[in-house]
C-alpha cells in the first residue's frame, strides 16, 4: 500500500501578461515548482479567444504543503483588491513524494 | 473614387472571408500562434526593406518624423481621453486605457495601406515606417498617466460621498515583490515590446548590410510579402468577427467612438504627414493610417498590468472588433482621398 500525503493544489486562472508576476511572487514565498498552461475560455473579463496570443489566458498550477500556502494567498488577495483579473481555487490533493513539494526554487 | 480599389484587393477580400468564416459558423481554425508567425515576419520583411531604403534617406527628415511620431502618440491619447469622458459612458480608468490604444498603432493596418498604395500605383516614402515603429511605445506612458490621473478623480468622487468605499490604492505588494512592476520596468517592456525589438532590428540590419546580401534576401521580403499578409489578414478577420460579438455589451456609444476617433487620428495623421512633414500624397496616407488605427498587440497587455481595474472587453472589442475593420475596409481609401484633397 502507497502512502498518501495531504498537500494543496492552487489553480490560477488569469490573463498571460501576468505570468512574470505570479512566478516571481511564487518565488519569493518558496514554491518548490510551477505548471503553466495556455488557455482559453470566457468570463468577467470578456472572451479569451486564444487565436492571436494577445488576449489568451494562463492556467497556472502549484502544488504546496498546507503551511506554505498563507502567504501566497495573502499576495493574490492583494492582487484582487487591487483589480486584477484572477481566478483562484485551491483543491485537497493527494502525492505520493511529499519531499519534492518543500524544496524552494530558486 | 479608390474606395472600391480598396475593396478588390486581395489581402482585403481575405479579411472579409475570415469575417464570413466566422459569421457562416464554420469549423475553419488556423494553428494556434500562427498570426504571430505571420506577423513576425510581416514586420521583418517592411522593416528589412525600411531599413534598406533608409540607408539613402535624409537624417533630417527622419528626425524630424520620430519627432512627429511621438507628438501623434502623445496628443492622440489625451484626445481620445476626453472624448471618452465626455460620453459618461466609461469610468475614468477604461476611458485611459481604451484611449491609450488611439495613440498606438496597428502595423496590420499599415500593411495593408503600404498593400493598397502598391496597388494603385502610389509611391510612398519610407519615413513613416520609422513613426510606425517609435509609436508604438508612447501611448503606453500616456495610458499611464491618464490611468494614475483618473485614479485621483475617482479617489476625489468618493471622498465626497459619505459612503466613500474601500479604497486600496497603492501598497503594492509590500516587500518589493512587484519591483518590476514599476513605472520605469512597465516603460522598459513598452520599449522592448517584440514588435518594436523585430522592427527596429530589422530596419538596422537592412541598413547595414551589403546591397549583395540584401539582394539575395529581396525573394523571401518581396514576392511572397502580399501573400503573408493575404493569410494574416485571413486569420485577423475571423479574429475580429468574434469579437464583434461583444458588440452590445460594449453599447453603441463606445462603438460609435472606435469609429469616430480614428477619423479623428485619421485627419490630424494627413495634416502632420502632408502639412507639416511635407510627404507625397503616399506618405501622407501612410501618417494617416498611423494616425487612425488602434494597437491591439503592444498596448493590450501593457493595459492589464497598468490598469488592471478598466475592462479588457472594452477595448480588445474596440480596437480589433470596430476599429481595426473599420481603418481596413473603409479608413484607408478615406485618409489617401483626404490626402489628395489636401494636395489638391
Amino acid at each position: 500500500m502507497v502512502t498518501l500525503y495531504p498537500v494543496k493544489l492552487i489553480n490560477i486562472i488569469t490573463n498571460d501578461s501576468m505570468e512574470e508576476r505570479l512566478v516571481a511572487m511564487f518565488k519569493k514565498y518558496g514554491v518548490s515548482g510551477y505548471t503553466i498552461l495556455r488557455v482559453g475560455g470566457e468570463g468577467s473579463s470578456g472572451l479569451q479567444s486564444e487565436m492571436t496570443g494577445f488576449d489568451s489566458n494562463i492556467l497556472v498550477k502549484v502544488i504546496l504543503p498546507p503551511e506554505r500556502m498563507e502567504p501566497i494567498l495573502e499576495s493574490l488577495e492583494r492582487k484582487l483588491r487591487k483589480g486584477y483579473h484572477l481566478t483562484v481555487y485551491i483543491v485537497d490533493v493527494q502525492v505520493i513524494t511529499p519531499g519534492k513539494f518543500v524544496k524552494p526554487l530558486r | 473614387m479608390s474606395s472600391l480599389s480598396s475593396l478588390l484587393l486581395p489581402a482585403v477580400l481575405f479579411f472579409a472571408l475570415g469575417v464570413i468564416a466566422r459569421v457562416i459558423k464554420s469549423d475553419l481554425r488556423f494553428p494556434p500562434d500562427l498570426a504571430k508567425v505571420l506577423s513576425i515576419y510581416l514586420l521583418m520583411a517592411i522593416g528589412l526593406h525600411g531599413g534598406y531604403a533608409l540607408a539613402k534617406a535624409d537624417m533630417m527628415i527622419a528626425m524630424n518624423s520620430i519627432l512627429w511620431a511621438l507628438v501623434l502618440g502623445f496628443t492622440l491619447p489625451v484626445i481620445g481621453y476626453l472624448i471618452l469622458l465626455a460620453t459618461r459612458k466609461v469610468s475614468p480608468l477604461d476611458a485611459a486605457a481604451i484611449s491609450a490604444h488611439y495613440g498606438s498603432v496597428s502595423a496590420g493596418t499599415f500593411l495593408t495601406a503600404i498593400a493598397y498604395l502598391d496597388n494603385i500605383g502610389v509611391p510612398h516614402e519610407t519615413y513613416p515606417l520609422i513613426m510606425l515603429a517609435v509609436m508604438e511605445s508612447p501611448a503606453i506612458i500616456v495610458g499611464l498617466l491618464l490611468a494614475a490621473k483618473a485614479r485621483q478623480l475617482i479617489a476625489a468622487q468618493e471622498a465626497n460621498s459619505p459612503s466613500g468605499g474601500a479604497v486600496t490604492m497603492g501598497d503594492d505588494d509590500g516587500n518589493g515583490e512587484h519591483n518590476h512592476s514599476s513605472f520605469g520596468a512597465l516603460l522598459r517592456d513598452a520599449f522592448t515590446n517584440g514588435s518594436v525589438v523585430i522592427l527596429i532590428g530589422s530596419m538596422i540590419i537592412g541598413a547595414i548590410s551589403m546591397p549583395s546580401g540584401m539582394a539575395k534576401l529581396f525573394p523571401f521580403i518581396d514576392d511572397i510579402f502580399t501573400g503573408v499578409l493575404c493569410l494574416f489578414l485571413f486569420e485577423m478577420g475571423m479574429v475580429a468577427a468574434k469579437r464583434i460579438g461583444d458588440f452590445r455589451q460594449v453599447g453603441w456609444v463606445l462603438a460609435l467612438f472606435g469609429i469616430v476617433m480614428p477619423l479623428i487620428g485619421g485627419v490630424i495623421g494627413a495634416y502632420v504627414g502632408h502639412s507639416i512633414l511635407g510627404f507625397s500624397v503616399g506618405g501622407a496616407t501612410l501618417v494617416a493610417v498611423l494616425g487612425a488605427s488602434a494597437s491591439y498587440i503592444a498596448v493590450p497587455p501593457a493595459m492589464r498590468l497598468a490598469v488592471p481595474e478598466a475592462n479588457p472587453s472594452f477595448y480588445l472589442t474596440l480596437s480589433l472588433g470596430i476599429t481595426f475593420p473599420f481603418n481596413v475596409v473603409v479608413g484607408i481609401p478615406l485618409y489617401h482621398s483626404l490626402v489628395q484633397a489636401m494636395a489638391a
